[in-house]
């Protein structure tokens, strides 16, 4: 899932100055979870937009609010036509992509990211995110046991551990295990004890690019000289 | 200044809450278990709240003669109540007592107009004819009652003894009838139905009750000195004083043969004893009343019957015999076998025989009678054999309670009415659906524990001087306390949005009776029958998709901060602080009573049910709406809920985030709490009354400084 929160205030009040009616838009599915931009956040915002409004005046504005499904599928976006007719801008909720995704539905339309997207991960316990995955394009969770040590080794080395590492925690940070010691016990758990002799070498990142695009179907529009 | 709520919530949104406004409650075991099908949690959270007049609205709803029920009933709805998987069920019984008595019952006038030419005659004025008459009336038909008696109430006058039913509260209600316009013809014995159609009745209800005592049939039974358990509680209820030995006997385990007893005592009889063919655990009597006997001093000899009689009067010797329980019978109780030889002989004054009773027809009513002498009738139409003549009551079923007979009495009078109007009966009201199932394991670990606490009653010493009531009235905290401990089945959550829900399962991790769950297919599942209604996975809720059953208690919040904003307007003062109130308890009714609606300048009480069902957008709006401060006033570790005070800070939390980015100071939302602070809380609200003011005084300033 992706984890995000919301922006400070001051910041979503600065975005919107320029913009009397703003649509604030959620998202039903990441954001919701995440307790970033799911309906119920979005009509705390409203209320919390309103009150700064009161308090300390920075121009008019009136609000709606709306929450899609998922803003990063066009299909959903189309239930926003008759929202965004009479409307000078869309507060998004929704994660990076939602926002890109709603900007590219409405080219005319200016779209402001009203949470900050920050990684992906899990949930821990209620209130509480944890980052799990980097989204490298390389995974090599088979070597290290099923734990990342591109997460979650403060220092993302792929030959750990360093020698930052006191009674299994992180030099950086007391409280935080350290990933390599989580690998090795694991892997001694699993009987695979040997991957922690390998040397894995550094991650290419001029060789390994983005991928920018994924497909899942087949590629059936392969030209005239095919079958 | 600001938006009144529904103004910008989506379009589909408020559709969908539209269409989600039918109520989606499930009726409680103790509804279902109530012939009348009181809406007993309807009144016992009421109650809770302190709002007696509003329950005391909800019992007369569905109940004709509530007082009288508050006195007489045998509870059932207790018997059903789910508590009792707990701890101990809620004594509902007491809490209607509360709301009749200090609700004012007795000063409710009942009105009635005649619509309808159609006369109807009712034989008998026992709870099923008095309740047939109520119910007609309110249809608007004539009615008449003929009472044999001297006294009109039947087995309510001459059955219950006046220790259990003061017979003012019965006079009150049948005063009460006549000021409906019903007419009650007292001493008029009915022998013949052809009569009262030629009188020009076109609808008889026949409620002629069970008073014929059944005989033991053993040996010397005519003794002058035996005596019938009827005729006996007959002629002490009408003011005759029947002649009484010192050593009294009553032989049966009902309800009637531990009144005998209990008269007896009040009569003055040294030794009152009750014979027994069964054990206790068999014994139909109420086993309240059973104990109250047996502290009053009553013996009650088990596993004994009576085979012979002999000697006169005021000196019998009754041959008793021991008796073993054998295989089942029809009743589904052990059968009392005597055993050889365990004959014994008891030296007696009087023995009163209880056994049982069966209803008395005149052959003239010529209506078809069947096992037992009982009237028969068709159950769902309540017909005799006989065109237009209904029966129902003990005549029909044999003794049963008041509660039931007055449910008959409430069908019959609608039958009736059938019948008249020519109206096919209806034989099954659409009615919602209903709660089942037992409570699970780990829901009961986490309910609290609450004692139930019992209404005071008269120190047996006391009681067995005279007929005074036994049983006295709760006073106002107790009776507060005591209906919170109402679980209020069925009124739960549910997920109402399936397509919002994100399956993100915050509801599995925020319950603290671990009632979601996961069920095969991936799916979060909020069962009904564990749910305690507490209300924080709706406020938790990430998605909305989560609403409690009760459409009142949906709206509840906004709607009062709503009337908060109207008044607020009419008042012309813009309210200072805002305040959340649990409307439970002692804040609801005691300690900051005296805040109600803005009696205090500048502050504003909503009323909530819990303040766990205040969300930070409710806290949010509040400020919206002008507020200068906000608290939240629970009752802390006296909730009956669980976490409650946990997720009230997060809330809290979160909006006092909130309010240092746009530049308020956080110390503008408090919380008070009943048993966290040793401070009054209405002194602690003084202050923070006093902090706020000041800190709207320096905004004030400031913003002129900025000018």
């Amino acid at each position: 899932m992706i984890v995000a929160e919301q922006k400070p205030l001051e910041e979503v009040r600065r975005m919107i100055a320029p913009y009397q009616r703003v649509l604030i838009l959620g998202c039903g599915t990441c954001m919701t979870v995440c307790n970033a931009g799911g309906e119920r956040e979005v009509s705390f915002l409203h209320s919390a937009l309103k009150v700064a409004q009161l308090k300390s005046p920075n121009g008019t504005h009136t609000f709606s609010e709306y929450t899609v499904k998922r803003q990063c599928d066009p299909e959903f976006l189309e239930l926003l036509v008759d929202k965004v007719a009479d409307i000078d801008a869309v507060l998004s909720l929704g994660c990076g992509i939602g926002v890109q995704a709603v900007a590219e539905r409405f080219p005319d339309m200016p779209v402001l990211p009203g949470v900050n997207t920050s990684f992906l991960g899990m949930t821990s316990e209620w209130g509480v995110w944890d980052e799990r995955c980097a989204a490298c394009g390389d995974c090599r969770l088979d070597d290290t046991g099923g734990i990342c040590p591109i997460t979650r080794c403060t220092k993302g080395i792929l030959n750990g551990p360093c020698a930052g590492s006191k009674n299994g925690k992180c030099e950086a940070n007391k409280d935080m295990d350290c990933a390599w010691i989580l690998i090795y016990k694991r892997l001694e758990r699993l009987g695979q004890l040997e991957k922690m002799r390998r040397y894995y070498p550094p991650r290419n990142f001029r060789t390994i690019p983005r991928p920018k695009r994924l497909m899942s179907k087949a590629n059936t529009d392969l030209g005239e000289n095919d079958g | 200044m600001y938006l009144p709520v529904s103004d910008n919530i989506q379009n589909n949104q408020v559709n969908r809450m539209k269409e989600s406004s039918p109520d989606h409650s499930l009726m409680p075991p103790c509804q279902v278990a109530c012939p009348l099908h009181m809406d007993i949690r309807e009144y016992v959270d009421l109650v809770a709240q302190g709002k007696i007049m509003e329950a005391l609205q909800v019992i007369r709803n569905d109940n004709p003669f509530p007082s009288i029920c508050a006195y007489v009933c045998n509870q059932p709805c207790e018997e059903a109540c789910r508590r009792r998987q707990v701890d101990k069920p809620v004594a509902i019984r007491a809490l209607k007592r509360f709301a009749v008595e200090f609700g004012g019952d007795r000063m409710i006038q009942a009105k009635a107009k005649t619509t309808h030419s159609e006369r109807v005659a009712i034989v008998g004025s026992g709870p099923a004819g008095l309740a047939a008459a109520y119910y007609l009336r309110k249809l608007g038909y004539p009615a008449t009652i003929f009472e044999a008696d001297s006294e009109p109430g039947g087995m309510l006058r001459v059955g219950i003894p006046e220790y259990r039913l003061p017979r003012e509260v019965l006079d009150t209600e049948v005063q009460r009838l006549i000021q409906m316009g019903v007419e009650i013809r007292i001493n008029t014995r009915v022998v013949s139905l052809d009569l009262l159609f030629d009188m020009g009745y076109q609808a008889i209800f026949v409620a002629i009750g069970a008073h014929q005592s059944l005989r033991m049939g053993i040996e010397g039974e005519d003794n002058s000195g035996v005596i019938d358990g009827a005729t006996f509680l007959r002629e002490v209820n009408l003011g005759l004083k029947p002649s009484l030995g010192k050593r009294v006997a009553v032989v049966g385990g009902g309800n009637v043969a531990i009144d005998a007893a209990r008269t007896a005592l009040r009569l003055r009889a040294r030794k009152v004893s009750i014979l027994y063919r069964r054990s206790q655990a068999e014994m139909p009597a109420d086993h309240v009343e059973v104990e109250q006997a047996l502290e009053e001093g009553v013996k009650i000899q088990f596993q004994v019957a009576p085979i012979r009689i002999k000697g006169g009067s005021k000196q019998l010797s009754v041959t008793c015999v021991r008796m073993e329980l054998g295989e089942p019978d029809a009743s589904g109780r052990s059968r009392p076998v005597p055993i050889k030889g365990s004959e014994f002989n008891e030296e007696l004054d009087t023995l009163i025989s209880a056994i049982g009773q069966a209803p008395q027809t005149p052959g003239d009513f010529h209506v078809r009678v069947g096992k037992d002498s009982t009237i028969q009738v068709d159950p769902v139409t309540l017909t005799t054999n006989r065109l237009g003549v209904f029966a129902g009551g003990d005549a029909v079923t044999g003794p049963a309670t008041v509660v039931e007979t007055l449910a008959t009495g409430r069908l019959a009078a609608s039958r009736i009415d059938d019948y008249l109007q020519h109206r096919y009966p209806v034989t099954s009201k659409e009615e919602r659906e209903t709660l089942t199932g037992d409570l699970l394991p780990e829901t009961i670990e986490m309910i609290r524990k609450t004692e139930r606490l019992e209404p005071p009653i008269l120190p047996p010493e006391a009681r067995a001087k005279g007929f005074e009531p036994v049983e006295l009235v709760y006073d106002w905290e107790s009776a507060i306390n005591e209906a919170r401990r109402c679980l209020r089945c069925g009124m739960g959550a549910e997920i109402l949005f399936q397509d919002k829900c994100a399956t993100c399962l915050t509801c599995l991790r925020v319950c603290p009776y671990h009632v979601p769950y996961l069920d095969d297919s991936g799916t979060i599942q909020i069962p009904a029958e564990q749910c305690q209604a507490c209300g924080i996975c709706v406020a938790e809720c990430p998605a909305k998709a989560i609403v409690l059953r009760n459409p009142y208690d949906r709206r509840h919040i906004t709607e009062e901060l709503d009337y908060v904003v109207k008044s607020a307007a009419q008042s012309k003062s813009k309210p200072l602080i805002i305040g959340f109130c649990c409307q439970y308890g002692l804040f609801g009714t005691g300690t900051l009573a005296g805040l109600w609606r803005g009696a205090k300048t500048g502050i504003w009480i909503v009323p909530v049910l819990c303040v766990a069902k205040v969300e930070a957008e409710h806290i949010l709006r509040a400020y919206e709406m002008g507020a200068e401060g906000v608290f939240i006033a629970g009752c802390g570790e006296q909730c009956t809920r669980e976490n409650t005070a946990f997720w009230i800070r997060q809330r809290v939390e979160k909006v006092r985030r909130t309010l240092s980015q746009i530049g308020l100071e956080p110390e503008r939302l408090e919380t008070f709490n009943l048993a966290a602070t040793d401070e009054d809380p209405v002194k602690a609200l003084d202050k923070f009354t006093e902090k706020i003011g000041g800190l709207h005084l320096i905004s004030v300033i400031m913003q002129e400084v900025k000018k």
